[in-house]
């Protein structure tokens, strides 16, 4: 870590994973990710992706932020900070968690995972720590970056399990989604949780940096039979899409970053209703939630399923009767669903499931464009769907 | 355990004048003061005084006002004070030795200032109002207080305008050039505010205060001493119930609306309403607590700005003191030492670093053998105290040169911090937060918490760190009651 805190000296940081992954990305696609190098394809998104989705990738995500959250009061904390209630969290568990400003806009998204009573860490996408210690004033709650002194590997598709049980990382099978707990591969104890970003069976490997070359490669010693790949992000947003998770700063603006005030979202309004619990004593933007859940949204991010093959990339959206209604955050043509699929905003009019609306596509062919009127209709945002996610115990 | 209509917290001069509103209107009030005597940092104002005559009117409180002559004395390093008199409407030299024309120029800019903060003071007894509340009364008084900017006429709106940001120090040596009466000006520009006369917008704190106190030089128009006592009586005879020796230590609050106080003792008060006279900081950090705010509401509160500068000194002679070339009936005057603008940004300088300079600038009245000096800058420093024997003895040095007959029996140096622990008010403030162009109007103390209003039901605020301010008026504690009378109808 030390030539890698100079940073002066190298203007990218490397992950703990970085002589693995330099030598398996031949395109040598990177891009920047939290100061740190990460790949953005090692080959082909397209293989990467379908590695995902028919045997298992490899992604790693040690760039993401990590807070440590301490103290006697850290589940008070953590509860005034969230908008879903974590009063029941039971240690090992795992809570998907979104927090918002004073006016109910989303800051960003995380991870909360519970040690025990008073010993929590957040991950999440962006830097949260100001926002974080600002929060916990009056808490009794120590908070900590811990983003550089933990390695991180995302495990993805429907082999991970299996090639973690063949590992010997014992009783991984029995693992339940959103839990968390201590495993022993290659002769590395570390934490993997079920928790994942593709919408299939997957996990996420936890480890010290001192040990992620030993991970790593013990994950592809199957490899003369089992080919997983090493993923980067291309192929991550590919399975993202399909499962019909939200990226803060793709499809909405981080409220810290907004710099025009309609530009930033409420839970509501990406269809996150589920995760605001209004019942709780008090949490961040509770007032501004009541009132919008009582007001009812102006826009909704749903999912849409667009007609024809040509993405809808950046394409606006218009009603039937071709008033502008919209835009799409992210499209894909989605291999395994073999169909056309988007997420985007509708205004309030049309965003009941199965309202049909257009979509502008301005498709790039040989220096010209096509334009396409593209029909679609507004389907629930999550595409892609497996039993596999959330069986127990986990297919072997 | 009892319950009220209104609960207190702090018996400073704004809760008492807060009381007495509510308990006319039929609120069964008490006000709970945390030391013996009640009045929290009045008791150190003297100079601040500019008690509203309309508060005292509508109370049907009769403070005696003072017949005498009111002087301002610019104390000169060679003893040739330059002596200012105010006969309530007229500001006229009694002596200088500043040159005829620099004479005019202070007059003419003292005038022009005058102009200047009657347009500021329109609001003053009113309700800051809410911007963009789409409330047709919020509207009405911005459009009144731009069109009171607009009547200056053209000439005037614009130099209004010119100078509103601008500093003091700028100001002033575009229009003077007299050291001595630069200073003086100066001086009133800054006392109070974390400014030095450099500092920008430290015109509109010299016009602002000047609004408040209905004038630059017209010190106490009332006999200051006798103002608490009345405040209290009027409060008893309105049937409301004071509390001394009662410290709270928590608001109590349950689904986001507060119900009652808990006190030190442990016992609990009930109450419909609560009113904080303490400071925004003191209120939210330490008698609410943080659970019940956003974030983005506890980080406006951290960085209100909110530091003291301003010790008090107080010394008794053993016998009435006499001042060097003074005469004997201008003795009830106010002396003011800021020697020049250089030397008053010099002091200020050092406290910016958390330091104290030699040199401090200083004001003081007497009253029998006591003198109080204000002493400017002293800053508030967390977590240190001072050496009070050093800034004694540097407080007697620098008094010395004026007084002929300096013989102490005792002295007492308060620094900011003392008054930080006295009257629980955050950084030692007087305004109970700095007194800028971003905490001003409906600015103050800050977004989400003007309008004497709270994110908390049914909890309010009264003190200084209101609209439209510090200063001992006890406009914040009427606006604040007519405030909740309005919310409650």
């Amino acid at each position: 870590m030390s030539a890698n805190s100079i940073s002066y000296k190298k203007p990218l940081l490397e992950t703990p994973f970085h002589e693995k992954t330099r030598e398996k990305c031949y395109a040598h696609d990177w891009y920047r990710w939290a100061g740190y190098k990460a790949v953005n394809q090692y080959t082909s998104a397209e293989l990467e992706y379908t590695s995902m989705r028919n045997t298992a990738g490899v992604i790693d995500i040690s760039p993401m932020h990590k807070y440590s959250v301490k103290g006697k009061d850290a589940k008070k904390f953590i509860n005034k900070l969230i908008t879903r209630d974590i009063t029941n969290i039971q240690p090992h568990q795992v809570v998907y968690g979104i927090w918002c400003n004073e006016d109910g806009f989303v800051i960003d998204d995380g991870t909360v995972f519970c040690f025990d009573e008073n010993n929590y860490r957040i991950c999440s996408g962006e830097r949260n720590l100001n926002w974080f210690e600002d929060t916990a004033i009056g808490y009794d709650v120590k908070i900590e970056d811990v983003s550089h002194s933990i390695a991180a590997l995302a495990f993805q598709g429907p082999l991970s399990c299996k090639i973690l049980h063949m590992l010997n990382a014992n009783n991984i099978e029995k693992l339940k989604p959103f839990y968390f707990d201590q495993f022993t591969i290659n002769d590395q104890k570390i934490t993997i949780s079920r928790t994942g970003f593709s919408g299939d069976l997957g996990y996420e490997l936890w480890c010290d940096p001192s040990q992620a070359h030993d991970v790593w490669d013990a994950l592809f010693s199957f490899n003369k039979d089992y080919k997983i790949l090493a993923a980067g992000l291309n192929a991550l947003d590919m399975v993202r899409v399909e499962a019909g998770f939200i990226v803060v700063n793709a499809d909405l603006i981080a409220a810290e970053h907004a710099l025009r005030p309609n530009r930033m979202r409420t839970p509501f309004e990406l269809g996150l209703a589920w995760m605001v619990n209004l019942d709780k004593e008090y949490f961040n933007g509770k007032k501004a939630l009541i009132k919008q859940k009582n007001r009812g949204v102006e826009k909704k991010l749903v999912g849409l399923d667009v007609q024809g093959d040509k993405p809808a990339v950046g394409s606006v959206l218009y009603s039937k009767s071709k008033k502008e209604i919209g835009i799409v955050t992210a499209a894909m043509w989605s291999p395994s669903l073999k169909s056309n699929i988007a997420i985007g905003y509708v205004d309030k009019e049309n965003m009941k499931l199965g309202t049909k609306i257009l979509a502008e596509i301005y498709h790039p062919e040989e220096l010209e464009y096509r334009k396409i009127w593209a029909n679609c209709k507004v389907v629930k945002k999550q595409f892609f769907i497996n039993e596999r996610r959330n069986a127990v115990p986990a297919f072997i | 355990m009892s319950k009220f209509d209104a609960v207190i917290i702090g018996g400073g001069h704004n809760g008492l004048v807060c009381a007495s509103y509510l308990s006319k209107k039929g609120y069964k009030t008490v006000v709970l003061e945390k030391n013996e005597k009640l009045g929290g940092l009045a008791n150190y104002g003297s100079s601040l005084n500019g008690m509203s005559s309309k508060v005292l009117q509508e109370l049907q409180i009769d403070l005696p006002q003072l017949t005498n002559k009111s002087y301002v004395v610019a104390l000169d390093d060679e003893q040739q004070h330059t002596i200012i008199h105010n006969d309530g409407s007229k500001t006229s030299f009694h002596a200088t030795n500043a040159s005829i024309e620099n004479q005019k120029k202070f007059i003419a800019l003292i005038d022009k200032y005058k102009l200047y903060s009657s347009t500021l003071s329109t609001l003053m007894h009113d309700t800051p109002p809410r911007l963009k509340s789409g409330n047709s009364s919020d509207t009405w008084k911005l459009i009144t207080m731009g069109w009171k900017v607009r009547k200056l006429g053209k000439k005037n709106m614009r130099e209004f305008l010119r100078v509103l940001g601008l500093n003091i120090a700028d100001e002033l040596e575009d229009n003077l050039d007299d050291k001595n009466l630069m200073g003086l000006i100066a001086h009133e520009a800054v006392l109070g505010s974390n400014l030095g006369p450099r500092s920008p917008g430290s015109v509109l704190t010299l016009l602002y205060k000047q609004a408040i106190q209905g004038g630059l030089f017209s010190s106490e128009k009332y006999d200051f001493h006798q103002l608490i006592p009345s405040l209290e009586k009027n409060c008893l005879e309105q049937g409301v119930e004071i509390k001394n020796n009662t410290s709270v230590k928590k608001i109590i609050t349950a689904h986001n609306k507060a119900t009652g106080v808990l006190l030190e003792s442990g016992d609990t008060i009930e109450g419909s309403i609560i009113i904080s006279n303490a400071d925004p900081k003191t209120t939210y950090f330490k008698l609410l607590g943080t659970e019940p705010l956003d974030t983005d509401f506890i980080r406006r509160a951290k960085n209100f700005r909110a530091k003291g500068n301003v010790a008090k000194f107080t010394i008794t002679l053993d016998e009435k003191p006499i001042i060097k070339n003074i005469d004997k009936d201008m003795m009830n005057a106010r002396f003011v030492y800021a020697p020049s603008i250089n030397y008053i940004e010099k002091a200020f300088n050092a406290s910016k670093y958390n330091k104290y300079e030699k040199n401090l600038c200083f004001e003081f009245q007497h009253c029998e053998n006591t003198i109080v000096a204000n002493v400017n800058y002293v800053p508030y420093v967390q977590n240190t105290s001072y050496d009070k024997e050093q800034l004694t003895q540097q407080c007697i040095d620098l008094l010395q040169p004026f007084i002929a007959n300096l013989n102490i029996t005792k002295a007492e140096f308060s620094s900011p911090n003392d008054m930080a622990d006295k009257y629980n008010v955050s950084g030692g403030q007087w305004n109970h937060g700095e007194f800028e162009i971003d905490q001003m109007l409906m600015m103050r103390p800050f977004y989400g918490s003007a309008q004497y209003s709270t994110p908390i039901e049914n909890l309010y605020l009264c003190g200084a760190g209101t609209h439209p301010n510090g200063s001992i008026t006890g406009i914040n504690g009427r606006n604040a009651a007519k405030k909740i009378i309005g919310d409650k109808k």
